[in-house]
Protein backbone atom coordinates (compact mmCIF):
# COMPACT_ATOMS: atom_id res chain seq x y z
CA UNK A 1 0.00 0.00 0.00
CA UNK A 2 2.94 2.25 0.69
CA UNK A 3 4.75 1.55 -2.04
CA UNK A 4 2.90 3.78 -4.30
CA UNK A 5 3.02 6.86 -2.68
CA UNK A 6 6.30 5.82 -2.00
CA UNK A 7 7.59 6.08 -5.48
CA UNK A 8 5.69 9.60 -5.91
CA UNK A 9 7.96 10.93 -3.32
CA UNK A 10 10.80 9.78 -4.73
CA UNK A 11 9.41 10.87 -8.18
CA UNK A 12 8.59 14.58 -7.39
CA UNK A 13 12.01 14.89 -5.49
CA UNK A 14 13.80 14.07 -8.20
CA UNK A 15 11.63 16.30 -10.48
CA UNK A 16 11.25 19.05 -8.38
CA UNK A 17 14.75 21.05 -8.79
CA UNK A 18 13.85 21.37 -12.26
CA UNK A 19 10.50 22.39 -12.32
CA UNK A 20 10.69 24.72 -8.81
CA UNK A 21 13.70 26.42 -10.18
CA UNK A 22 11.65 27.37 -13.46
CA UNK A 23 8.67 28.39 -11.48
CA UNK A 24 10.36 30.52 -8.67
CA UNK A 25 11.91 32.38 -11.80
CA UNK A 26 9.16 32.53 -13.73
CA UNK A 27 7.19 33.63 -10.66
CA UNK A 28 9.84 36.73 -9.64
CA UNK A 29 10.43 37.96 -12.64
CA UNK A 30 6.30 38.47 -13.18
CA UNK A 31 6.16 39.50 -10.04
CA UNK A 32 8.75 42.28 -9.94
CA UNK A 33 7.46 43.21 -13.18
CA UNK A 34 3.91 43.59 -11.91
CA UNK A 35 5.09 45.21 -8.92
CA UNK A 36 7.22 47.85 -10.87
CA UNK A 37 4.18 48.21 -13.47
CA UNK A 38 1.73 48.88 -10.00
CA UNK A 39 4.66 51.27 -8.85
CA UNK A 40 4.78 53.34 -11.15
CA UNK A 41 1.06 53.63 -11.88
CA UNK A 42 -0.51 54.00 -8.31
CA UNK A 43 2.77 55.73 -6.26
CA UNK A 44 4.61 56.89 -9.04
CA UNK A 45 7.58 55.44 -7.13
CA UNK A 46 9.37 54.07 -10.03
CA UNK A 47 9.43 56.73 -12.98
CA UNK A 48 9.06 56.13 -16.31
CA UNK A 49 12.31 56.32 -18.55
CA UNK A 50 11.50 59.76 -19.85
CA UNK A 51 11.05 61.21 -16.28
CA UNK A 52 14.28 62.22 -14.49
CA UNK A 53 17.93 61.39 -15.83
CA UNK A 54 19.05 57.90 -16.08
CA UNK A 55 20.67 57.58 -12.66
CA UNK A 56 17.88 59.07 -10.78
CA UNK A 57 15.81 55.88 -12.32
CA UNK A 58 18.45 53.47 -11.70
CA UNK A 59 18.72 54.57 -7.73
CA UNK A 60 15.11 54.52 -7.46
CA UNK A 61 15.05 51.33 -8.75
CA UNK A 62 17.39 50.22 -6.54
CA UNK A 63 15.77 52.18 -3.76
CA UNK A 64 12.86 49.83 -4.23
CA UNK A 65 13.95 46.14 -3.65
CA UNK A 66 16.33 47.47 -1.22
CA UNK A 67 16.10 44.77 2.24
CA UNK A 68 14.46 45.94 5.79
CA UNK A 69 16.92 47.98 7.72
CA UNK A 70 17.01 45.62 10.27
CA UNK A 71 18.46 42.71 7.72
CA UNK A 72 20.41 44.70 5.95
CA UNK A 73 24.69 44.43 6.45
CA UNK A 74 26.33 47.59 7.28
CA UNK A 75 27.52 47.24 3.55
CA UNK A 76 23.92 47.54 2.35
CA UNK A 77 23.13 50.29 4.75
CA UNK A 78 25.55 52.39 3.46
CA UNK A 79 24.81 51.51 -0.18
CA UNK A 80 21.31 52.89 0.35
CA UNK A 81 22.33 55.72 2.39
CA UNK A 82 24.72 56.79 -0.43
CA UNK A 83 21.81 56.16 -2.80
CA UNK A 84 19.75 58.80 -0.93
CA UNK A 85 22.69 61.25 -0.75
CA UNK A 86 23.07 61.45 -4.27
CA UNK A 87 19.33 61.35 -4.83
CA UNK A 88 18.80 64.39 -2.96
CA UNK A 89 21.80 65.93 -4.46
CA UNK A 90 20.20 65.18 -8.48
CA UNK A 91 16.54 66.18 -6.99
CA UNK A 92 16.56 69.05 -5.01
CA UNK A 93 20.74 69.86 -4.66
CA UNK A 94 20.89 69.00 -1.62
CA UNK A 95 23.94 68.39 0.20
CA UNK A 96 23.21 65.54 3.05
CA UNK A 97 25.47 64.14 5.82
CA UNK A 98 22.94 60.89 6.74
CA UNK A 99 24.77 58.60 9.10
CA UNK A 100 23.44 55.07 10.13
CA UNK A 101 25.01 55.32 13.37
CA UNK A 102 23.94 52.00 15.30
CA UNK A 103 23.12 52.34 19.46
CA UNK A 104 25.48 53.01 22.01
CA UNK A 105 26.28 50.30 24.30
CA UNK A 106 25.43 50.93 27.82
CA UNK A 107 22.88 53.73 27.11
CA UNK A 108 19.24 53.69 27.47
CA UNK A 109 17.67 57.40 26.69
CA UNK A 110 15.28 58.89 29.11
CA UNK A 111 13.11 62.05 29.37
CA UNK A 112 12.04 64.23 32.31
CA UNK A 113 9.25 67.33 31.72
CA UNK A 114 9.01 69.74 34.36
CA UNK A 115 5.56 70.64 34.41
CA UNK A 116 5.81 73.07 37.59
CA UNK A 117 8.49 75.15 35.16
CA UNK A 118 7.11 75.23 31.82
CA UNK A 119 6.13 78.28 30.77
CA UNK A 120 4.59 77.31 27.42
CA UNK A 121 6.51 79.34 25.08
CA UNK A 122 6.72 76.25 22.75
CA UNK A 123 10.53 77.07 21.38
CA UNK A 124 10.73 73.29 21.71
CA UNK A 125 8.30 72.72 19.27
CA UNK A 126 9.59 75.28 16.87
CA UNK A 127 13.30 73.95 16.86
CA UNK A 128 11.88 70.34 16.81
CA UNK A 129 9.79 71.26 13.12
CA UNK A 130 13.11 72.51 12.13
CA UNK A 131 14.83 69.73 13.31
CA UNK A 132 13.62 67.09 12.25
CA UNK A 133 12.80 68.37 8.58
CA UNK A 134 8.82 68.02 9.51
CA UNK A 135 6.37 68.84 6.82
CA UNK A 136 5.63 72.62 6.74
CA UNK A 137 2.45 72.94 4.73
CA UNK A 138 0.57 70.46 6.92
CA UNK A 139 2.24 71.82 10.10
CA UNK A 140 3.12 68.39 11.45
CA UNK A 141 4.18 68.52 14.87
CA UNK A 142 6.10 65.95 17.09
CA UNK A 143 5.19 67.87 20.37
CA UNK A 144 2.14 68.93 21.85
CA UNK A 145 1.92 71.41 24.41
CA UNK A 146 -1.21 71.23 26.63
CA UNK A 147 -2.84 74.38 28.58
CA UNK A 148 -3.82 73.00 31.65
CA UNK A 149 -6.33 74.20 34.06
CA UNK A 150 -4.95 73.14 37.75
CA UNK A 151 -5.38 70.27 39.71
CA UNK A 152 -5.84 68.11 36.39
CA UNK A 153 -3.03 65.70 34.44
CA UNK A 154 -4.60 64.30 31.74
CA UNK A 155 -4.25 66.56 28.32
CA UNK A 156 -7.53 65.72 27.32
CA UNK A 157 -8.70 67.87 29.19
CA UNK A 158 -5.99 70.69 28.23
CA UNK A 159 -6.06 73.35 25.16
CA UNK A 160 -3.25 72.28 22.40
CA UNK A 161 -4.45 75.06 20.32
CA UNK A 162 -3.91 77.93 22.77
CA UNK A 163 -2.22 81.21 20.77
CA UNK A 164 -2.13 84.00 23.63
CA UNK A 165 0.50 85.59 25.90
CA UNK A 166 2.28 82.88 27.78
CA UNK A 167 2.41 81.92 30.87
CA UNK A 168 -1.45 82.45 32.03
CA UNK A 169 -1.82 83.03 35.37
CA UNK A 170 -2.99 79.85 37.48
CA UNK A 171 -2.63 77.73 34.44
CA UNK A 172 0.54 75.29 33.81
CA UNK A 173 1.90 73.29 30.57
CA UNK A 174 2.45 69.82 30.13
CA UNK A 175 3.97 69.02 26.59
CA UNK A 176 3.42 65.33 25.01
CA UNK A 177 5.34 63.71 22.54
CA UNK A 178 6.27 59.76 21.96
CA UNK A 179 7.30 58.34 25.08
CA UNK A 180 9.00 55.79 23.68
CA UNK A 181 7.44 52.92 25.83
CA UNK A 182 9.60 49.89 26.51
CA UNK A 183 6.83 47.46 26.05
CA UNK A 184 5.28 49.48 23.08
CA UNK A 185 1.85 48.76 21.41
CA UNK A 186 2.80 50.36 18.48
CA UNK A 187 5.51 48.02 17.57
CA UNK A 188 3.29 45.44 18.16
CA UNK A 189 0.46 46.45 16.13
CA UNK A 190 2.54 46.99 12.87
CA UNK A 191 1.30 44.18 10.46
CA UNK A 192 5.15 44.74 8.45
CA UNK A 193 7.50 45.38 11.85
CA UNK A 194 8.44 48.53 9.87
CA UNK A 195 8.79 49.97 13.81
CA UNK A 196 10.62 48.50 16.53
CA UNK A 197 12.44 49.64 19.53
CA UNK A 198 16.25 49.90 19.37
CA UNK A 199 18.55 48.86 22.31
CA UNK A 200 18.96 52.44 23.63
CA UNK A 201 15.15 52.33 23.79
CA UNK A 202 14.28 54.60 21.04
CA UNK A 203 10.98 53.70 18.91
CA UNK A 204 12.29 53.73 15.69
CA UNK A 205 10.47 53.03 11.90
CA UNK A 206 12.32 52.18 8.63
CA UNK A 207 10.19 54.25 6.43
CA UNK A 208 10.58 52.52 3.65
CA UNK A 209 9.27 49.52 4.93
CA UNK A 210 6.10 51.38 6.40
CA UNK A 211 3.06 51.01 4.53
CA UNK A 212 1.03 53.66 6.14
CA UNK A 213 -1.87 51.34 7.38
CA UNK A 214 -1.42 53.57 10.66
CA UNK A 215 -2.69 50.60 13.03
CA UNK A 216 0.33 52.24 15.08
CA UNK A 217 -1.49 55.35 15.44
CA UNK A 218 -4.23 53.29 16.56
CA UNK A 219 -2.31 51.68 18.98
CA UNK A 220 -0.65 54.25 20.79
CA UNK A 221 -2.64 55.72 24.05
CA UNK A 222 -0.10 58.92 23.77
CA UNK A 223 -1.35 60.78 20.11
CA UNK A 224 2.28 60.23 19.31
CA UNK A 225 2.45 59.20 15.99
CA UNK A 226 1.89 61.52 13.29
CA UNK A 227 0.90 60.47 9.02
CA UNK A 228 2.54 61.93 6.17
CA UNK A 229 -1.00 62.84 4.35
CA UNK A 230 1.16 64.42 1.26
CA UNK A 231 4.66 64.59 0.09
CA UNK A 232 6.44 66.74 2.79
CA UNK A 233 7.06 70.36 1.89
CA UNK A 234 10.34 71.91 2.89
CA UNK A 235 11.97 75.12 1.59
CA UNK A 236 15.72 74.11 0.45
CA UNK A 237 17.34 76.61 2.99
CA UNK A 238 15.69 75.32 5.93
CA UNK A 239 16.28 71.52 5.29
CA UNK A 240 18.46 69.93 8.07
CA UNK A 241 20.92 68.15 6.28
CA UNK A 242 22.88 66.46 9.20
CA UNK A 243 20.32 63.52 8.84
CA UNK A 244 20.50 59.77 10.66
CA UNK A 245 18.18 57.21 8.54
CA UNK A 246 15.91 56.72 10.97
CA UNK A 247 15.55 59.81 12.19
CA UNK A 248 15.21 63.05 10.42
CA UNK A 249 15.61 62.21 7.36
CA UNK A 250 12.96 63.50 4.55
CA UNK A 251 10.36 60.98 5.10
CA UNK A 252 8.04 60.08 1.61
CA UNK A 253 4.99 60.40 1.29
CA UNK A 254 2.31 58.46 2.87
CA UNK A 255 4.23 57.00 5.98
CA UNK A 256 3.94 56.97 9.72
CA UNK A 257 6.28 59.43 11.36
CA UNK A 258 7.13 59.78 15.25
CA UNK A 259 9.82 61.77 17.20
CA UNK A 260 13.01 59.71 17.69
CA UNK A 261 14.33 61.65 21.36
CA UNK A 262 16.47 63.02 17.51
CA UNK A 263 18.59 60.03 17.05
CA UNK A 264 20.58 62.14 14.68
CA UNK A 265 21.72 64.00 17.58
CA UNK A 266 21.54 61.74 20.57
CA UNK A 267 23.78 59.04 19.40
CA UNK A 268 26.26 61.66 19.07
CA UNK A 269 26.13 62.71 22.28
CA UNK A 270 24.13 66.19 21.84
CA UNK A 271 20.55 67.02 23.25
CA UNK A 272 17.48 66.66 22.04
CA UNK A 273 16.48 69.75 19.70
CA UNK A 274 13.68 70.36 21.84
CA UNK A 275 15.21 70.05 25.06
CA UNK A 276 18.19 72.50 23.94
CA UNK A 277 15.91 74.94 22.99
CA UNK A 278 13.80 75.09 25.87
CA UNK A 279 13.76 78.53 27.62
CA UNK A 280 12.98 76.94 31.00
CA UNK A 281 15.20 74.29 31.71
CA UNK A 282 11.57 72.06 31.74
CA UNK A 283 13.34 69.19 29.89
CA UNK A 284 15.64 67.15 31.26
CA UNK A 285 17.51 63.97 29.10
CA UNK A 286 20.09 61.40 29.82
CA UNK A 287 20.69 58.25 30.33
CA UNK A 288 19.26 55.43 32.28
CA UNK A 289 21.59 53.51 32.67
CA UNK A 290 24.15 56.42 34.19
CA UNK A 291 23.74 56.40 37.95
CA UNK A 292 25.56 60.05 37.89
CA UNK A 293 23.54 61.31 34.69
CA UNK A 294 20.69 64.73 35.44
CA UNK A 295 17.84 62.29 34.24
CA UNK A 296 18.58 59.68 37.12
CA UNK A 297 19.11 62.76 39.44
CA UNK A 298 15.12 63.94 38.78
CA UNK A 299 13.91 59.81 39.08
CA UNK A 300 15.73 59.83 42.99
CA UNK A 301 14.54 63.26 44.17
CA UNK A 302 11.48 64.80 42.59
CA UNK A 303 7.67 63.52 42.38
CA UNK A 304 7.85 61.81 39.31
CA UNK A 305 4.81 60.16 37.38
CA UNK A 306 4.24 58.27 34.01
CA UNK A 307 1.23 59.02 31.55
CA UNK A 308 -1.50 56.11 32.16
CA UNK A 309 1.34 54.14 33.57
CA UNK A 310 -1.46 51.74 34.00
CA UNK A 311 -1.13 50.59 30.64
CA UNK A 312 1.88 48.61 31.29
CA UNK A 313 3.32 50.38 28.21
CA UNK A 314 6.36 51.36 30.54
CA UNK A 315 7.42 54.69 29.15
CA UNK A 316 10.86 56.40 29.29
CA UNK A 317 9.66 60.08 29.80
CA UNK A 318 8.20 60.97 33.16
CA UNK A 319 6.72 64.07 34.79
CA UNK A 320 8.03 65.72 37.43
CA UNK A 321 7.02 68.78 40.03
CA UNK A 322 9.61 70.69 41.74
CA UNK B 1 -10.89 5.21 24.73
CA UNK B 2 -12.09 8.12 26.70
CA UNK B 3 -9.24 8.13 29.01
CA UNK B 4 -7.22 8.61 26.03
CA UNK B 5 -8.88 11.77 24.70
CA UNK B 6 -8.80 13.12 28.35
CA UNK B 7 -5.16 12.43 28.27
CA UNK B 8 -4.57 14.40 24.82
CA UNK B 9 -6.85 17.38 25.59
CA UNK B 10 -4.95 17.84 29.40
CA UNK B 11 -1.43 17.39 27.40
CA UNK B 12 -2.29 20.10 25.40
CA UNK B 13 -3.91 22.28 28.02
CA UNK B 14 -0.64 21.55 29.83
CA UNK B 15 1.37 22.42 26.39
CA UNK B 16 -0.58 25.67 25.98
CA UNK B 17 0.16 26.80 29.60
CA UNK B 18 3.68 26.32 29.29
CA UNK B 19 3.62 28.37 25.77
CA UNK B 20 1.52 31.24 27.33
CA UNK B 21 3.55 31.31 30.32
CA UNK B 22 6.51 31.28 28.30
CA UNK B 23 5.23 33.93 26.13
CA UNK B 24 4.21 36.45 29.29
CA UNK B 25 7.45 35.80 30.52
CA UNK B 26 8.91 37.07 27.19
CA UNK B 27 7.01 39.65 26.72
CA UNK B 28 7.79 40.93 30.32
CA UNK B 29 11.46 41.17 29.93
CA UNK B 30 12.50 43.90 31.62
CA UNK B 31 10.77 46.62 32.77
CA UNK B 32 12.56 50.07 32.45
CA UNK B 33 12.44 50.62 36.49
CA UNK B 34 13.85 47.75 37.02
CA UNK B 35 17.34 48.26 34.32
CA UNK B 36 17.37 51.44 36.37
CA UNK B 37 17.63 49.65 39.65
CA UNK B 38 20.49 47.14 38.19
CA UNK B 39 22.23 49.90 36.77
CA UNK B 40 25.01 51.37 39.51
CA UNK B 41 27.97 51.10 37.31
CA UNK B 42 28.98 54.93 36.54
CA UNK B 43 29.05 55.55 32.95
CA UNK B 44 31.92 57.20 31.52
CA UNK B 45 30.05 59.81 29.13
CA UNK B 46 33.41 60.63 28.03
CA UNK B 47 33.69 57.75 25.86
CA UNK B 48 31.46 59.33 23.34
CA UNK B 49 33.84 60.61 20.96
CA UNK B 50 31.78 63.07 18.70
CA UNK B 51 31.17 65.68 21.28
CA UNK B 52 33.23 68.82 20.74
CA UNK B 53 34.28 71.19 22.58
CA UNK B 54 32.08 74.30 23.16
CA UNK B 55 32.69 77.72 21.51
CA UNK B 56 31.27 79.41 25.11
CA UNK B 57 34.02 80.51 27.73
CA UNK B 58 33.42 78.41 30.74
CA UNK B 59 34.76 77.99 34.42
CA UNK B 60 34.99 74.99 36.85
CA UNK B 61 32.25 75.52 39.36
CA UNK B 62 33.41 75.17 42.91
CA UNK B 63 30.70 72.77 43.47
CA UNK B 64 30.58 69.13 42.28
CA UNK B 65 27.76 66.96 41.00
CA UNK B 66 26.87 63.17 42.01
CA UNK B 67 29.16 62.78 39.05
CA UNK B 68 32.40 64.84 39.92
CA UNK B 69 33.50 68.52 39.06
CA UNK B 70 31.10 70.42 36.37
CA UNK B 71 31.83 73.28 34.76
CA UNK B 72 29.59 76.36 34.11
CA UNK B 73 29.57 79.22 31.72
CA UNK B 74 31.08 82.24 32.28
CA UNK B 75 29.39 85.50 33.63
CA UNK B 76 31.77 88.20 33.52
CA UNK B 77 32.39 88.17 29.25
CA UNK B 78 28.75 88.76 28.62
CA UNK B 79 28.51 92.09 30.86
CA UNK B 80 28.87 94.81 28.74
CA UNK B 81 30.26 96.90 31.20
CA UNK B 82 32.89 94.73 33.59
CA UNK B 83 34.88 95.16 35.00
CA UNK B 84 33.30 98.07 37.47
CA UNK B 85 36.27 99.39 39.19
CA UNK B 86 36.75 100.99 35.72
CA UNK B 87 34.27 103.82 36.81
CA UNK B 88 33.83 103.18 40.65
CA UNK B 89 36.82 104.27 42.10
CA UNK B 90 38.17 107.88 42.73
CA UNK B 91 37.81 109.02 39.34
CA UNK B 92 35.90 112.21 38.88
CA UNK B 93 32.24 111.91 36.53
CA UNK B 94 31.09 114.92 34.89
CA UNK B 95 27.57 115.88 35.43
CA UNK B 96 26.33 115.15 31.71
CA UNK B 97 27.85 111.64 31.77
CA UNK B 98 25.78 111.28 35.12
CA UNK B 99 22.66 109.57 32.99
CA UNK B 100 25.03 106.58 31.62
CA UNK B 101 27.01 106.21 35.29
CA UNK B 102 23.64 105.95 37.55
CA UNK B 103 22.73 102.89 35.70
CA UNK B 104 19.59 104.17 34.99
CA UNK B 105 18.16 101.14 32.93
CA UNK B 106 17.83 98.57 35.05
CA UNK B 107 14.99 97.71 37.23
CA UNK B 108 14.88 95.41 40.15
CA UNK B 109 12.19 93.24 40.62
CA UNK B 110 13.43 90.68 42.50
CA UNK B 111 12.10 89.40 46.25
CA UNK B 112 8.73 89.90 47.09
CA UNK B 113 7.15 93.44 47.88
CA UNK B 114 8.09 95.08 51.15
CA UNK B 115 11.56 92.59 50.70
CA UNK B 116 12.52 94.18 47.74
CA UNK B 117 16.58 93.86 46.99
CA UNK B 118 18.57 96.99 46.53
CA UNK B 119 22.27 96.83 44.78
CA UNK B 120 24.36 96.43 48.54
CA UNK B 121 22.44 93.32 48.54
CA UNK B 122 24.22 91.48 46.38
CA UNK B 123 27.01 94.51 45.16
CA UNK B 124 29.88 94.39 46.72
CA UNK B 125 30.47 97.91 48.11
CA UNK B 126 33.83 97.83 48.88
CA UNK B 127 35.63 95.58 45.98
CA UNK B 128 33.27 96.55 43.13
CA UNK B 129 34.47 93.86 40.62
CA UNK B 130 32.81 91.35 43.05
CA UNK B 131 29.73 90.30 44.77
CA UNK B 132 28.90 89.76 48.26
CA UNK B 133 27.52 87.35 49.96
CA UNK B 134 25.14 87.60 53.36
CA UNK B 135 28.22 87.29 55.76
CA UNK B 136 30.26 89.92 53.34
CA UNK B 137 31.92 87.22 51.63
CA UNK B 138 33.37 88.20 48.51
CA UNK B 139 31.70 86.34 45.02
CA UNK B 140 33.28 86.12 41.88
CA UNK B 141 30.72 86.72 39.47
CA UNK B 142 31.81 84.07 37.42
CA UNK B 143 30.32 81.92 40.31
CA UNK B 144 27.65 83.98 41.30
CA UNK B 145 25.25 80.90 41.71
CA UNK B 146 26.88 80.76 44.84
CA UNK B 147 25.33 84.27 46.24
CA UNK B 148 21.80 83.19 44.25
CA UNK B 149 21.67 79.86 46.20
CA UNK B 150 21.98 81.94 50.10
CA UNK B 151 18.64 82.50 49.36
CA UNK B 152 17.14 80.08 46.55
CA UNK B 153 18.95 76.59 48.35
CA UNK B 154 16.53 74.54 47.02
CA UNK B 155 17.02 75.59 43.23
CA UNK B 156 20.61 75.91 43.75
CA UNK B 157 20.77 71.52 44.53
CA UNK B 158 18.46 70.77 42.40
CA UNK B 159 20.80 72.99 39.74
CA UNK B 160 23.99 71.31 41.12
CA UNK B 161 22.37 67.77 40.80
CA UNK B 162 20.69 68.51 37.27
CA UNK B 163 17.07 68.90 37.94
CA UNK B 164 16.83 72.81 37.40
CA UNK B 165 18.71 74.40 34.46
CA UNK B 166 19.91 72.74 32.16
CA UNK B 167 23.33 70.94 30.27
CA UNK B 168 24.65 73.26 27.10
CA UNK B 169 23.99 71.16 23.91
CA UNK B 170 25.00 67.70 25.28
CA UNK B 171 23.87 65.49 27.43
CA UNK B 172 27.63 63.56 27.03
CA UNK B 173 31.46 64.61 27.41
CA UNK B 174 32.40 66.85 30.36
CA UNK B 175 29.42 68.37 31.96
CA UNK B 176 29.10 71.93 31.15
CA UNK B 177 25.95 73.89 32.72
CA UNK B 178 24.09 77.36 32.00
CA UNK B 179 24.71 79.91 34.97
CA UNK B 180 22.04 81.07 36.49
CA UNK B 181 22.29 84.35 35.07
CA UNK B 182 22.82 82.85 31.69
CA UNK B 183 18.97 82.17 31.70
CA UNK B 184 17.77 84.60 34.60
CA UNK B 185 18.03 88.32 34.39
CA UNK B 186 19.45 88.59 38.40
CA UNK B 187 17.92 92.13 38.44
CA UNK B 188 14.26 90.81 37.43
CA UNK B 189 14.85 87.20 37.62
CA UNK B 190 10.75 86.00 36.85
CA UNK B 191 11.03 85.21 32.77
CA UNK B 192 8.87 87.27 31.25
CA UNK B 193 5.48 87.05 29.61
CA UNK B 194 5.14 86.49 25.94
CA UNK B 195 4.07 84.72 22.29
CA UNK B 196 4.49 81.36 22.02
CA UNK B 197 6.96 80.88 19.30
CA UNK B 198 4.67 78.66 17.22
CA UNK B 199 0.98 77.38 17.41
CA UNK B 200 -0.55 73.67 16.70
CA UNK B 201 -3.13 72.74 14.48
CA UNK B 202 -6.21 70.93 16.38
CA UNK B 203 -5.56 66.92 16.33
CA UNK B 204 -8.93 66.51 14.81
CA UNK B 205 -9.03 68.82 12.10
Amino acid sequence: MNSPKKKEGQMKKKDMPDTQCSRRSFLKTTSIAAAAGSASLVTGCIPGKNSGSSEEFKLKWEEYFKEHYRLMTQEEKDATISRLVRLAKLQRGLDLQMSSRPAREQVLYGYAFNISRCEGYMDCVKACVKENNLDRKSKTQYIRIFEMEPGQLDPSTGDAKYFHEVPVDNKFYMGVQCFQCENAPCVKACPTKATWREPDGIVVVDYDWCIGCRYCMAACPYWGRRFNWGKPEIPDEEVTTKQHYLGNRIRPMGKVEKCTFCVQRTREGKLPACAEACPTGSRVFGNLLDPDSEIRYVLKHKKVFRMKEELGTDPKFWYFID
Amino acid sequence: MKEIIHGSILRSLVLGAVLLTSHLALASDKSVLDRIKAANEPFDTMKIDSTHPLSMKTVRSNDSYQGGTFKVLTRKDSIERFRCSGCHKDKKVQVRDGVSFTHGDIVINHGSEGTSLSCSDCHNEKERDFLVGKKGQKIDFDHSYQLCGKCHFRQKSDWVGGAHGKRVKYWAGERVVYNCATCHNPHSPRFKKRMPATFSRPLDE
